[in-house]
């Protein structure tokens, strides 16, 4: 009779090749000197010692390329949204203004006016599309984003039952929020799981999207016109409504949402495998999914009340992330630039294209964002084929 | 090793003696599927203990309860009675990540995300002993490299896996869980969806890994698979286990026609000394 532990470590019948791969590590790495292992092909490693044990961070190659190279265009973007407008300003200028010297007019265009509605597209646009990326991830459906699945709408129905005074008097940033978490609430109840039932819970979030679409309709048109004008931009998604509260709710919760984020990333990363695989490999499934869900909401509920729902962000965002960055990981920082960049970029566009009139962020995202849904649908065909 | 020797009669008290020592053991375990008044009993009152160092295979009729055993002793199903044994712990009462150190998992349904190469997969078999601050070290470099050659995938190794042929892909997910570097591995149907030849490679993969001194248990459909490359044998119908003990005592031609109703007669493969059938003809008609 011999016991496990003798056979494990002494097995006669050892393979040649294989045995090592199951005989416990003979030395720690903490207390051995030798250098650091070669990191991973494609990733670069961060290293250090600190009391004798030794850390160690991996970058991957390709996504550190894809979000430098993604935020340099947005920083151009950023200063072209700067200087364009009715008042077209030279980029030099722009800057000038910025930091608060040279012409007063330029001073006041630049700080008071594009700079407030700058920083607005920057933050809706990496909130939404991080919101995008951690449902996408948590549900395993790249279609499973807040835009498509209600949370959006229900966010936005309380957000204008707040401008338009209806029921309880909060500010608009908690009661998207509320709207938010009630649309969530409503499509798990329905759907019952998500693990299992991604389909089930994508249908029944477009059923309850749709609900609260024509609740927001129903809000509207009960009020008087006025009322009704000034709920409107929330409807459609435009960053003309903003108000500095609501952005300043935002900012801070992107920035804990983007640390919470990065503290869940490899349990995000081993979520994109079955429920089975991730917890074979240690990572408490409900618990993480959980936290990417609770992120995911109050990110959307927090971009609404600034800038209404511009779904299509939170699609195309982690889509442009995806597929310029490997797929070791998921891409939440490539996200959150790609979605700031689509939501200036749109911006932009709706404001120059047909100047003075300005196209919502919303509709313009909505045009963009239709041939890039199709694009999602018809994809994996053409992979197949490949 | 204790095998029970009157398979059919006497495997409960061969139960109670491999307990003590067996890594994974079930105990009067009662599960079930489903929620609400769809919810129906598929384990019922079973007892099993896995030999140290062996082969297992559990086989028996679609629906039997193979994969929700399976799925028990990996705690990712949760039983209504009784417990699984871990190491002499409540595997249920035990963190994922704790079981993840001891036990490797293949499930049925393995996916992975678009472009993932065969050794970034493996290195994710790292991942129960990494942390944040902790993400590669030279531990994690050997054994990576270690599955890689135990799996015989290093040409291999930055090959995307959508690019490659179904028994690649089936080592390329054993190779994960060779890297976890656990002395337990469940494999739930590894070969379902192979060919002749790479049910082979898949097979001799796993041999090689148990004579590593790996207790391996894996759910197979094929009978003739299972006694060839198992040490030992647990047959189930209805939620209950039928028959235990080493293929050449447990499988008898009426023990074939009970789990798959079918008859047939028995050989003994010359060159392998294990059970093969022959003659096999459905019993339903009779």
């Amino acid at each position: 009779m011999t016991s496990r532990s003798i056979a494990y470590a002494t097995s006669p019948r050892t393979a040649p090749g294989i045995n090592a791969a199951v005989t416990p590590p003979t030395a720690s790495p903490a207390d051995s000197p030798a250098p650091a292992a070669k990191a991973p092909t494609g990733t670069r490693q961060l290293t250090w010692r600190f009391r004798g044990h030794r850390g160690a961070v991996l970058f991957d190659r390709r996504g550190v390329v894809t979000n430098l190279g993604l935020a340099l265009a947005l920083a151009l973007v950023a200063i072209a949204s700067l200087c364009l407008g009715s008042l077209a300003i030279s980029p030099l200028a722009a800057l000038q203004g910025l930091a608060g010297f040279g012409d007063p007019m330029n001073v006041f265009v630049v700080r008071e006016l594009r700079l407030s509605r700058l920083m607005a597209g920057l933050a809706t646009g990496a909130a939404f599309a991080l919101s995008g990326c951690l449902m996408q991830t948590l549900a395993r459906n790249r279609l499973a984003t807040p835009g498509i699945i209600g949370i959006d709408n229900g966010a936005t129905a309380f957000a204008v039952a707040s401008v338009l005074g209806v029921g309880v008097g909060l500010a608009p940033p908690p009661m998207a929020l509320a709207g938010a978490v009630t649309a969530t609430v409503i499509t798990f109840a329905l759907a019952s799981d998500i693990g299992t039932r991604g389909y089930r819970f994508l249908v029944a979030g477009i059923g309850v999207g749709a609900i609260f679409g024509a609740l927001t309709q129903l809000l509207l048109a009960q009020v008087a016109i006025d009322a009704a004008n000034a709920a409107y931009p929330w409807t459609v998604g435009s960053l003309n409504a903003r108000d500095a509260a609501s952005l300043t709710w935002l900012e801070i919760g992107l920035g804990l949402g983007l640390i919470a984020a990065l503290w869940f990333k490899r349990d995000l990363a081993c979520l994109r495998f079955a429920d089975s695989v991730a917890t074979g490999l240690g990572v408490r499934v409900k618990r993480s999914r959980f936290a990417a869900l609770a992120v995911s909401i109050a990110l959307t509920g927090l971009a609404v009340a600034v800038a209404g729902p511009v779904g299509m962000v939170s699609l195309m965002g982690p889509e442009i992330a995806r597929q310029l960055s490997s797929p070791r990981g998921v891409p939440l920082f490539g996200a959150a630039l790609s979605g700031a960049l689509v939501m200036v970029s749109a911006d932009l566009v709706g404001r120059l294209l047909v100047a003075p009139i300005e196209i919502p962020v919303g509709i313009v995202t909505a045009i963009v964002g239709a041939p890039f849904l199709l694009w999602i649908l018809l994809r994996p065909a053409a992979r197949f084929r490949r | 090793m204790t095998r029970a020797s009157n398979a059919t009669a006497s495997f409960p008290d061969a139960v109670a003696s491999v307990d003590a020592e067996s890594p994974l053991a079930a105990r009067s375990l009662h599960a079930s599927y489903g929620r609400g008044r769809g919810r129906r009993p598929v384990i019922d009152d079973l007892s099993l203990a896995l030999p140290a160092g062996q082969v297992t295979a559990i086989v028996g009729p679609n629906g039997c309860g193979k994969s929700t055993l399976l799925a028990s002793l990996s705690r990712l199903h949760v039983p209504d009675a009784g417990a699984v044994v871990l190491d002499g712990d409540d595997i249920q009462q035990l963190s994922a990540r704790e079981v993840a150190r001891k036990l490797a998992l293949l499930p049925q349904e393995t996916h992975a995300p678009e472009g993932l190469t065969v050794s970034e997969l493996i290195q994710f078999g790292r991942q129960p002993h990494q942390g944040m601050m902790r993400q590669w070290s030279a531990e994690d470099r050997r054994v990576v490299d270690e599955a890689l050659s135990a799996a015989n995938l290093h040409a291999l190794a930055e090959r995307p896996l959508d690019a490659m042929s179904g028994g690649q892909r089936q080592r390329a997910w054993i190779a994960m869980a060779i890297a976890q570097q656990t002395p337990l591995l469940l494999l739930d149907e590894p070969t379902s969806a192979l060919d002749l030849g790479h049910q082979l490679e898949v097979f001799e993969l796993i041999r090689e890994l148990a004579a590593a001194g790996k207790t391996i248990a894996m759910v197979v459909h094929d009978l003739v698979s299972a006694c060839r490359y198992a040490d030992h044998l647990v047959a189930m119908l209805d939620g209950r286990i039928v028959a235990m003990g080493s293929p050449s005592e447990v499988v008898t031609p009426e023990l074939v026609r009970r789990l798959y109703g079918v008859t047939c007669d028995l050989l003994l493969d010359p060159a392998t000394n294990s059970p093969i059938l022959t003659n096999v003809r459905s019993a339903r008609g009779e």
